[in-house]
């Protein structure tokens, strides 16, 4: 269980509080960085086994983030799941482009995201098996 | 003319018998029994004479007919001499009977000639002087039609079965850069530049397609500004109900356009400024129902940001039906004798935990002996939160933020400032600083908002207490935002 880190990425400190504390909780080890670029930095760094990112940040957004990751052959096959405030979804077409594994939108539920995390890494875990 | 009696006795006769001889000769020409029995030498020689009686009788007449001719002629030339010779005072010339009746005949078809002459000129000047009118009316209708449409500010171009230039307006002249007088019947695509070809295409399209009316939204560089122009383009119909042109008319919607984009980004902003705290109250509240704060400490972190989050939105909140409300005339307002330094005292503690949480520092001031204003307390609070939570946003972390308060007794008036170390206000942007909607472009990426805050204070500062908003700012630097206000007469505080 200790191998299983999360960066979580987020302007919000409200946020990043209550998902750390939700997911020790439950386990894990989390690292925090409050923008997208201080987030990539940690990412490469650290090496997270899943990324918990907010979409709109100042600095460097999610999306731009996640673009990051994708150029970067450590990171490339990250999972990421994205948070979001917008009233709008972002588009399939570019989820499926980024790769990004699921979205939620704010508000959400620590308790969803939780499960979300847990289904993500046990299918990462059943490919890496085979 | 008429030939006597005597003429007709000699003539009749030899007309007969050269008659007779001739249908003689017919009748042996076409070959009947008749004719071949009576085809003898005799028949032969009394066709010979009457045809040469028929030529001399020819030649009689002829010469007969020169004759009276030739007399009517003189007598009209008489006639004239003579009238000549009474209009000099000779009255004593007649003329005869043969002369007279002649003359009236003539004076009869020529005066019958004259009657049909004038009455056609009488016509004609008639249709001459309708069509002057259907001129004129045509001049003064096109003169209309080219007063309205020169009138109008939008752009108008028309254009006939060919893609030429037919009229245009100074708005379209000025558009396009050219000079319509010098611009007539000239194709479009000449006149229109290649970067502006869109236009030229989509005319001479919906003409074309035969459509009444197509419409598209067309953008030009204008000066190295982008606009729109919602362009309508109209066939134009002949008599035929055949299309021999068509009209555009090209109305900028470049600011309706901006507003529409504002307001989208409000939207997207609100949502996003709304659901933040929202997202805040929900995670905690589920942690805390779920059991997942361990200690007594914890609980009572998760309590107070539940509050603070709950307040962000309220603000927030207050800040847009405020913002309708002082725009709409409807908000109520409650105005009070004050102290502003006990005001921002109290904002000053409410903004204490967010400064905290960005690593900035709040710095408040020194109390002020006299600093009573009249004013609504709500929205007077809501100017000192919203000054001092933007200079908290866009501070770096370990930056700070500092009010004060300053009384100019001399021109009775208070004027609140507050500082802060933050990323600052490009120059070609502090123009539009105050405007609703508006956001920084270099500080979008800074901190979230809605771009109401400053618009709010400025509002509730100068609209409802007739005060003054002033800033100054430098890139990278910070910048410092305050107001002034009419200072409260001591006789007023008495009274309250």
């Amino acid at each position: 269980m200790a191998d299983r880190k999360v960066l979580v990425v987020d302007d919000e400190i409200h946020i990043v509080h209550v998902v750390a504390i939700k997911l020790r909780n439950n386990g894990f080890e989390v690292i925090a960085a409050d923008n997208g670029a201080e987030g990539l930095k940690l990412a490469l760094a650290e090496r997270p086994d899943i990324i918990v990112t907010d979409y709109q940040m100042p600095v460097m957004t999610g999306i731009e983030l996640v673009e990051q990751l994708r150029q970067n052959e450590d990171t490339k096959d990250t999972p990421v799941i994205m948070l979001t405030a917008r009233s709008f979804a972002i588009p399939q077409q570019q989820q499926d482009d980024l790769r990004i594994s699921g979205c939620l939108s704010k508000p959400f539920s620590p308790k969803e995201l939780l499960g979300n995390i847990e289904d993500i890494l046990y299918q990462k875990q059943l490919i890496a098996g085979k | 003319m008429k030939l006597g009696r005597s003429s007709y006795a000699v003539v009749a006769p030899i007309v007969a018998y050269g008659l007779l001889i001739a249908a003689l000769a017919e009748g042996r020409n076409s070959g009947t029994e008749e004719g071949l029995y009576f085809a003898g030498p005799v028949q032969r020689a009394s066709v010979a004479l009457g045809c040469g009686v028929l030529v001399a009788m020819g030649v009689i007449l002829l010469g007969w007919y020169g004759f009276r001719l030739a007399g009517a002629i003189a007598s009209i030339a008489r006639l004239f001499e003579d009238c000549r010779g009474r209009d000099g005072g000779d009255s004593s010339g007649t003329f005869s009977l043969l002369k007279v009746t002649e003359i009236d005949k003539l004076c009869t078809l020529v005066g019958e000639h004259l009657d049909v002459c004038a009455k056609r000129a009488a016509e004609d000047k008639k249709q001459i002087q309708d069509l002057r009118i259907h001129v004129q009316l045509s001049q003064k209708r096109e003169k209309n039609t080219e007063a309205i449409i020169y009138s109008i500010r939008d752009a108008v171009i028309v254009s006939d079965e060919y893609d030429k230039l037919l009229m245009a307006n100074e708005a379209a002249g000025r558009l396009f850069n050219f000079d319509f007088k010098n611009s007539q019947r000239r194709p479009l695509s000449e006149l229109i530049g290649r970067d502006r070809s869109e236009f030229a295409d989509f005319l001479s399209h919906s003409r074309q397609s035969r459509n009444q009316a197509t419409r598209r939204e067309i953008e030009f560089s204008e000066q190295g500004e982008r606009k729109t122009f919602d362009c309508i383009v109209s066939c134009v119909y002949d008599q035929d109900q055949q299309v021999c042109g068509g009209v555009a008319v090209l109305h900028d919607v470049t600011r309706e356009k901006q507003i529409q984009q504002m307001k989208n980004d409000f939207v997207s902003h609100v949502s996003h400024e709304l659901k933040t705290p929202l997202a805040s109250i929900t995670a905690y509240s589920e942690m805390l129902a779920d059991g997942e704060a361990n200690d007594e400490r914890t609980r009572r972190e998760f309590y107070s940001i539940i509050q603070n989050q709950a307040q962000r939105l309220n603000r927030l909140i207050e800040d847009i039906l405020n913002t309708s409300r002082i725009e709409s005339g409807l908000i109520k307002v409650n105005k009070e004798l004050v102290s502003l330094t006990m005001l921002i005292e109290e904002q000053l503690q409410m903004m204490r935990s967010y400064a905290e949480e960005k690593n900035i520092k709040l710095i408040g001031q020194t109390p002020i002996v006299f600093d009573r204003v009249y004013v609504d307390r709500d929205m007077m609070s809501q100017v000192i939160v919203n000054l001092l939570s933007n200079g908290v946003k866009y501070t770096p972390s370990g930056g700070s933020v500092k009010i004060e308060t300053a009384v100019d007794e001399a021109a009775s008036l208070v004027r609140v400032t507050v500082t802060d170390t933050g990323v600052g206000i490009p120059e070609d942007e502090m123009g539009r600083i105050f405007e609703k909607f508006y956001r920084v472009g270099a500080n979008k990426k800074q901190a979230e908002g809605t771009g109401l805050g400053l618009n709010l204070v400025k509002q509730i500062v100068e609209k409802v207490h007739e005060g003054r908003v002033f800033f100054t700012s430098q890139v990278g630097a910070g910048s410092t935002f305050g107001f002034e206000l009419p200072l409260a007469t001591r006789e007023s505080v008495e009274i309250a």
